[in-house]
């Protein structure tokens, strides 16, 4: 996924969050379970904002490493967009 | 800790108007026809969103045969549960569909027998492939998610290539191509269903090429056929440790199948509440985790992968519900299975009935 593309989210996919706090995407029969990280990431998937300004709000929430934000975030951006769960 | 289930499925009814030899519901239909009232199936579902369940799969038999689905579906949104639509589709008109989706229905699964017409309604045993054709264009100009699903076995293994191309005509975006599972009326059936090693074999590089060509645009989920592989499937996750379904009495089971297990009693949520089932009841532990196995899946360090494979494959195959699923190599009774993938014969399957 280019970083200038905005993604959203494809037909029957979900953010979930549990009244405890964990996150879940779901998605046509199934869940993904997401780490604090890869949920913030999602939740800033509105169509809009490009996958660029969503790393580096993520990079500036968590306070880890741009390069590896980036790296970890493309990879679950480009393994949702595989199976349509992102477009 | 007793895990957390995430996902119910709801068999509304085992009514269906079809006639599919695969079928994976019981053969003693009738006992089933006293089925859950939708106040029971409401509080079923308001449980299950208690106990940590996020999706709600509505099935059956064929579940638009309930005219409360959309009362359903909506509670199930009102809980907070995704929901999911398992379908053969010949019900699924205009006005059906508009209100499951007004209710919020999250995602449909319809299924057809076969790519083209003859076939397909020779294996559901009616006139019902134009019907689903029509109701999943009906899907495709909504708002919503659609998964085409197709149970292959020795009837149709060979229209797999087909299958794919109709779903690519159809502009699906996520096939399932399922091996037949031998349960139920499928079980019955077992000698007429079960493909050749030859069909297998080609099944799978036709999907591997399809899946390479449409990356990206269509999702194609292929199930194993249970009786071919060097290990077995990882059946539900392992019993009571995501899964749960309520039969349409509402009789509580850790996969679909497993009301054939005479072994266990399975309790009823008109008796008690889903948290009691699934945390309390004997069915649901004792074949929960790893410490009920037996050798060799005990030392395997696969025991988590495959949680000793399917129970009631165990049962159906050995008569023991706590013996290594037989479709392991690596299972003391594995020639039964080797058996029976050799005994595949060119024979009129039974059709299901009540």
């Amino acid at each position: 996924m280019d970083a200038s593309q905005r993604p959203r989210f494809g037909k029957g996919v979900k953010l979930r969050h549990d009244p405890g706090g964990a996150a879940m995407l779901l998605v046509p029969e199934g869940a993904l379970e997401l780490n604090a990280p890869a949920a913030a990431a999602l939740e800033l998937v509105d169509g809009e904002r490009t996958l660029a300004q969503i790393v580096e709000a993520v990079v500036e929430r968590f306070e880890v490493a741009p390069a590896q934000a980036q790296r970890e975030i493309d990879e679950l951006f480009d393994r949702l967009a595989e199976r349509g769960f992102l477009r | 800790m007793t895990p957390r289930p995430l996902s119910l499925l709801c068999e509304l009814t085992y009514r269906c108007n079809l006639q599919c030899p695969y079928c994976y519901n019981p053969l003693a239909l009738q006992a089933y026809r006293d089925e859950l009232s939708s106040d029971e199936w409401e509080r079923v579902l308001r449980q299950a969103a208690e106990l940590g369940v996020v999706q709600a799969h509505f099935s059956g038999g064929e579940p638009t045969l309930r005219r409360d689905l959309p009362s359903l579906v909506a509670a199930a949104a009102r809980f907070g549960l995704y929901s999911n639509l398992i379908t053969q589709g010949t019900f699924l008109d205009d006005a059906l569909l508009d209100a499951l989706l007004e209710k919020g229905l999250d995602h449909v699964q319809i299924s057809i027998q076969a790519p083209e017409a003859e076939l397909a309604d020779r294996i559901a045993g009616t006139e019902a492939h134009e019907k689903k054709i029509e109701a999943i264009a009906r899907v495709r100009q909504r708002e919503v998610a659609l998964t085409l699903n197709c149970v292959l076995h020795r009837l149709n293994h060979d229209t797999i290539a087909d299958a794919i191309a109709f779903a690519e005509r159809e502009g699906i975006a996520r096939l399932e191509l399922a091996n037949v599972q031998f349960y139920g009326w499928a079980y019955r059936n077992r000698a007429a269903l079960m493909p050749t090693l030859e069909q297998v074999r080609r099944g799978e590089a036709i999907v591997a090429a399809a899946r390479e060509r449409l990356r990206g645009r269509m999702e194609i989920v292929y199930v194993l056929p249970d009786y071919f592989g060097e290990y077995p499937k990882p059946c539900m996750n392992g019993w009571g440790n995501q899964f749960l379904t309520v039969t349409p009495n509402g009789s509580v089971l850790p996969c679909p199948a497993a009301a054939a297990i005479e072994s266990l009693h399975f309790e009823n949520v008109r008796d008690r509440t889903l948290a009691q089932i699934w945390n309390e009841s004997p069915a649901f532990e004792r074949y929960r985790g790893t410490e009920w196995m037996p050798e060799p899946c005990r030392s395997c360090d696969r025991r988590e992968i495959d949680w000793g494979g399917c129970r009631c494959q165990a049962y159906l195959l050995t008569g023991d519900a706590g013996a290594t699923d037989p479709a392991c190599s690596l299972s003391p009774a594995h020639d039964v299975v080797v058996a029976l993938r050799e005994g595949a014969e060119n024979l009129e399957p039974v059709a299901r009935r009540a």
